[in-house]
């Protein structure tokens, strides 16, 4: 499959200056549309109530933290004033009922918070993959696997952690800055004048911090990653290192980039350590000025000496807050990275819709009639293109696969046999001509009609996790174990009679606890146990060897005699019985018959056929 | 959590040697820390006392009450002076460490990237790439998190925590008391969380491990899941999956950030009950003003660390789990060292290559090649055909000493390969795997990895006899492309075609080529069959092969199967024989 993205891309590559080497930019670079906080809304949109039921318990909990030292120096008044111990219990019962609130609040909010930013890592997760699933395969290969893995795993993972972030350590800020100006008002107003000061002095500073900062901790994680790529790339490489001898080359790269990074974590953590000591420098400060001032307002009776350390409790609060919303600060852009990505993935209008032209259907029986005598697959002057290409893949095309026949392609890659393949299940859709299936138009029907029609063997035998007989039923839901032993057999595939659990025997992701051959022949038996009008093999038996290949073939001549096989092949051999073998090259149909007919007139099928007399495979 | 912990420790002590003068400097700034910040409620206790004094006797007099230098002011700021030095003492700790953890992990990694060198082949096979580069990356990272602040935090929370209580017991027994009970119950407490934040924490993990495997897998088989019409059976087992994960991670998030408001609560209910006894000693003119602060001083001092002191522990202990698994990479056997006086291969080298009564099995007790003989003659063309499995790589292995023999011996022009250094023995052999690898550099660069300081003019003529020329020139920045990671912008094919221009620049006097399977399309496969043929000219190659010319046109066929040589002779030769070969080849024309 890579390859045929590959010539698609350097194609795109030499017509216009795309970026084709380079991958996609970090989230230091890419710009944060407005499409991330639309997004973020309207995932946040189904929880408004547990939104808001966090913030309120986050409110809650922010005045009982600082109602608590308000009260202590209530408390602490009264017992200077030598009020009797009466006040003393009353001050003591608030302090007693702020503690349990704030607390109670306080754990209600992170559970709420925690609960909030799951679900919508959730529902950001499950709908990038529903998306996925919509997208056409070259919508899908824009992004690529690895890039839609992160998307779907990284990203959300991103989003998640820095929603319960802001609940804990930002979204407290305000709250505590406005209730304790407030409660610091009450005290003195002086005081709260003060405590605003303190207030706007410190966010200055922060943001400017932030702002500092921001750009060498994200810088921080290309290290990370060069880290990653470098390592990789010495343990995957290491036997051509060795045999070239460069492990001294390969070490001092890899201790360059270790160097590199451990001056950017230093630099890193020192930025860290001052913000560190200078917010407990401020601290400080702030706690003289208030005992400063504090004793000049006690001085002229505008307050009580044991208010004081409420006031300096405030602001110790107020700055702890800002100090650690400081450091999550910084993970904000990375979010905002994250949902720009998803929003530009979930806002894309897949290529292929289902059965968009929802043609009217004729009558049951004129269809019927129409459908037994139609080909399976019929090719109409068929054109394919690539949205960024500048040439055609495919070129006017025009050929059948009928009932009972094989039809086999053959022709070098970027001559576009796979689109082929591809097209009839609607991966792809013709950008000219008509490609109708069972006389109709394959757009005019809805995908899940038309794919049920087919049974596909892709060109990478990919298999899932899980067992044989759960892989097989994919194909076919309702298959009894006798069918899939049938299907199976009819695969070649009798070594898993072999296997101890048989049917049940565990398949790992992708399969790769099955050889490449047995790994091709049990995807050619999830096809086959599906009953279809056509097979398609694409490239399917490139890793069987000559024995088993031919085994195979006339093992399903007389299993599928009477439906319609479309087989892509590279090897003359394993087409040269087919009925019609279509010939391409570059694109288009340089020729259409039998082998024999073939080999007469097409020179380009004499060349493939005269390269592998000379050079065929020989695989054991 | 660590199997030894005190080996780890010491080992990490080891490490860190150049670095632990800022573990002693930042030790002592830590404890001097301590000392002032345990010092400065007394101060304000003072202070308060102080300042209250004079204002009473200023209401008295019926005065208001002003602070100046010379009432209060002075005071007020010796408490800037003492919280300044407190500063002062944390600063430099602070400061002092911010590069011991980074510098204790390069060390390590530097140690690492010595050991890869020297670790047998046997340990990359017998392992993901991933597995290593965790080491590398995550767990290194856990070590430096505990280092860089953990390891004093740690120290810093134990002593003031315990200076605290020792403080108080001066100012009253019964507060002390309590106040060590709520200590005492938070900790506890916190033991109890923490333990089951590591469970959920792990389930998290194991679920978004599933997640991550599932989701992957559907995205490279997609088009089978949309061939059979699967997407919704596969979207609900995504949708399943990710709710088993929200679910897990609301709930590991929830305990890990609950702690906190919790123990918070418990100090809060002490501070209450203590804010009663200590008002009732203050009416009975027991304590002071200043002092009733200073007590909820060092509460506040004493309980603030209480949240962190558990879970830092048990990052204490990740950590050395994680400098554990980082040792066990460090320990692994190395390749057994060059002879000390190598032989040196003649000079020019004809490339006669033979194997004598060769042994070989990957692992002990498990022989793959029983006695394997053979010859290759200078220029030969020898193929190896066989099954996956059947041991071809296997020789490749033996021959270019990635694995060493366990009996008889490979001689090359007579000498054996085990009396010669391995640079020696490698630089004679070129080698082209199917699987090729390219690194992150550019075109150029990695054509050109075989000879370092080769031209421009070399490189190209390199790339033109190995038939990629062309392809490179199609690339916007021709040679100066830079190929990344995955490269996606060369195909399989070019990849393969660039190895062989980069064994062509190097002209080793041997080949071993590894021939494309399906991957490469019929043109490109042509490219490399003619680039191959090139290069193999005059050189002893040993082709793993996969296409019949090859095998047809080579002068020594070895037939493999279950790691040992079954056949070997020409084409003729074997065919005349009627044995496995034959059936092979007979079989193409079934």
């Amino acid at each position: 499959m890579t390859t045929k993205d590959d010539s698609r891309q350097s194609k795109a590559g030499t017509t216009c200056d795309t970026d084709v080497v380079s991958g996609e930019c970090s989230p230091a670079e890419g710009a944060v549309g407005r499409g991330a906080f639309a997004l973020l809304g309207r995932l946040m949109a189904p929880y408004r109530p547990l939104a808001v039921a966090a913030l309120v318990t986050l409110l809650l909990d922010t005045i009982g933290t600082l109602y608590v030292p308000t009260e202590l120096s209530a408390l602490l008044n009264s017992a200077i004033g030598a009020q009797g111990m009466g006040p003393l219990w009353d001050h003591a019962l608030r302090m007693l009922v702020a503690a349990v609130v704030g607390s109670g609040s306080c754990v209600a909010s992170y559970f709420l918070a925690a609960r909030l930013a799951a679900d919508v890592g959730r529902d950001l997760r499950v709908s990038v993959y529903r998306k996925s699933l919509e997208l056409s395969a070259s919508d899908f290969e824009r992004f690529g696997t690895g890039s839609m893995i992160t998307r779907t795993m990284g990203d959300a993972n991103v989003v998640q952690q820095t929603i319960v972030m802001c609940f804990v350590m930002i979204l407290p800020v305000p709250v505590i800055a406005v209730t304790s100006v407030v409660l610091a008002w009450g005290i003195d107003p002086a005081m709260g004048q003060v405590l605003v000061a303190i207030a706007v002095a410190m966010t200055v500073v922060s943001l400017v911090a932030i702002r500092r900062s921001a750009p060498i901790f994200l810088h921080l994680q290309e290290f990370v990653d060069r880290m990653n790529v470098r390592l990789r790339e010495t343990i995957t490489g290491v036997r051509v290192i060795r045999a070239f001898g460069r492990e001294r080359r390969e070490r001092r790269h890899l201790d360059e980039t270790f160097e590199a990074y451990a001056e950017n974590a230093v630099r890193v953590n020192l930025i860290f350590s001052v913000a560190d000591c200078t917010t407990f420098f401020l601290m400080n400060v702030v706690e003289v000025l208030f005992v400063w001032l504090g004793a000049d307002r006690v001085g002229v009776h505008a307050m009580q000496i044991g208010s004081i350390s409420a006031l300096v409790q405030f602001a110790i609060i107020l700055l702890f807050f800002m100090m650690m919303a400081q450091f999550a600060m910084l993970q904000v852009p990375r979010a905002l990275a994250c949902l720009t990505r998803a929003t530009e993935l979930l806002e894309l209008e897949p290529s292929i819709k289902d059965s968009v032209r929802e043609a009217p259907a004729p009558p049951a029986e004129e269809l019927l009639a129409n459908e037994r005598e139609s080909p399976v697959a019929e090719f109409d002057h068929v054109d394919f293109r690539f949205d960024d290409a500048s040439e055609d893949t495919l070129h006017d095309l025009s050929f059948a696969v009928r009932r009972g026949e094989i039809c086999a392609i053959i022709g070098n890659t970027g001559s576009g046999k796979s689109t082929i393949a591809k097209m009839l299940l609607r991966f792809h859709d013709v950008t000219g001509g008509e490609l109708r299936v069972a006389g109709r138009d394959v757009r005019d029907r809805s995908l899940a009609d038309l794919r049920s029609r087919m049974a596909y063997v892709p060109q990478r035998a990919w298999l899932f996790s899980g067992t044989i007989a759960s892989n097989l039923r994919m194909a076919a839901p309702d298959a009894t174990d006798d069918e899939l032993w049938h299907a199976l057999d009819t695969a070649q595939a009798s070594f898993v009679r072999e296997l101890p659990q048989g049917l049940e025997a565990r398949v790992t992701q992708g399969g790769t606890n099955f050889s490449g051959g047995q790994r091709q022949r049990l995807a050619i038996a999830r096809a086959l146990a599906r009953k279809a009008d056509l097979y398609v093999f694409d490239d399917s038996f490139s890793a069987l060897d000559y024995k088993t290949d031919a085994a195979l073939r006339h093992a399903l001549s007389s299993e599928l005699g009477a439906s319609a096989r479309l087989i892509i092949a590279q090897r003359v051999s394993t087409i040269r019985d087919a009925d019609q073998i279509l010939v391409l090259k570059d694109g288009r149909q340089v020729g259409l018959g039998t082998h024999d007919q073939l080999v007469e007139t097409c020179p380009t099928y004499q060349a493939i056929v005269e390269s592998q007399q000379r050079g065929g495979d020989l695989r054991g | 959590m660590p199997h030894d912990a005190r080996a780890a420790v010491l080992r990490l002590w080891k490490a860190a040697a150049g670095e632990r003068w800022r573990l002693a400097v930042a030790t002592i700034f830590a404890v001097l820390y301590v000392v002032a910040t345990l010092a400065t409620p007394i101060y304000s206790a003072y202070l308060i006392d102080c300042l209250w004094a004079l204002i009473q006797a200023s209401f008295e007099q019926g005065r208001t009450f002003a602070v100046s230098w010379e009432s209060g002011g002075a005071q007020v700021l010796g408490l800037l002076g003492v919280w300044t030095l407190a500063w002062l003492f944390y600063s430099g700790q602070a400061l002092v460490m911010s590069g011991f953890a980074e510098r204790l992990n390069l060390n390590l990694r530097k140690q690492v990237s010595r050991k890869i060198n020297r670790l047998p082949l046997a340990y990359f096979d017998a392992r993901q790439p991933g597995e290593t580069i965790s080491r590398v990356t995550n767990d290194l990272d856990k070590v430096s998190e505990v280092m860089q602040r953990g390891l004093l935090q740690l120290l810093i929370s134990t002593f003031t925590l315990v200076g605290a209580v020792i403080m108080m017991t001066t100012y009253d027994l019964a507060l002390t008391g309590l106040f060590a009970l709520a200590a005492a119950l938070s900790f506890l407490l916190t033991k109890v969380v923490a333990a089951k934040t590591y469970g959920a924490f792990d389930r998290r993990q194991a679920v978004m491990g599933r997640l991550s495997g599932k989701v992957e897998e559907a995205y490279t088989g997609r088009a089978v899941i949309k061939a059979f019409g699967d997407e919704e059976k596969s979207f609900q087992s995504i949708c399943d999956d990710a709710e088993e994960l929200a679910r897990a991670g609301a709930f590991a998030d929830f305990l890990a950030s609950a702690v906190a408001p919790v123990i918070r609560f418990l100090m809060r209910l002490a501070q209450v009950v203590i804010a009663l006894l200590a008002g009732r000693l203050l009416l009975n003119g027991t304590l002071s003003v200043g002092r009733f602060q200073a007590v909820f001083q060092y509460i506040t001092e004493g309980s603030e660390p209480l949240t962190e002191v558990s879970g830092t522990i048990n990052l204490l202990q990740g950590a050395l789990a994680g400098a554990e698994r980082v040792f066990f990479l460090l320990d692994q056997n190395e390749v057994e060292p060059d002879p000390k006086e190598p032989l040196a291969l003649p000079e020019p080298l004809r490339g006669r290559v033979a194997f004598e009564h060769v042994r070989f099995g990957y692992r002990p007790g498990c022989p793959l090649m029983k006695d394997v003989n053979l010859v290759a003659e200078p220029g030969q063309k020898v193929a190896i055909v066989g099954a996956t499995g059947a041991g071809k790589t296997t020789l490749i292995n033996l021959l270019m000493r990635f694995y060493e023999v366990d009996g008889g011996h490979i001689t090359i022009d007579g000498v054996d390969t085990r009396s010669i250094s391995r640079s020696e023995l490698r630089r004679s052999f070129g080698m082209v795997l199917q699987d090729s690898w390219l690194f992150e550099g550019t075109i150029a660069q990695n054509i050109a990895y075989g000879k370092l300081d080769a031209t421009r003019d070399e490189v190209e003529a390199a790339a033109r006899a190995a038939h990629v020329d062309f392809f490179v020139r199609t690339l916007p920045q021709g040679y100066d492309t830079v190929l990344t990671n995955d490269a996606e912008s060369v195909s399989q094919g070019q990849r393969q075609l660039l190895t062989i221009a980069r064994a062509m620049l190097a002209d080793p006097a041997m080949l071993i080529l590894d021939e494309a399977t399906s991957s490469v399309d019929t043109r490109t496969e042509q490219y490399i069959t003619r680039a191959m043929e090139a290069i193999m000219e005059d050189r002893t190659s040993f082709v793993i092969a996969h296409r019949l010319s090859t095998v047809v046109d080579a002068d020594l066929i070895l037939v493999m199967d279950h790691g040992d040589i079954i056949e070997q002779g020409t084409h003729l030769e074997l065919l005349a024989k009627g044995g496995r070969y034959a059936e092979l080849y007979q079989s193409q024309f079934a």
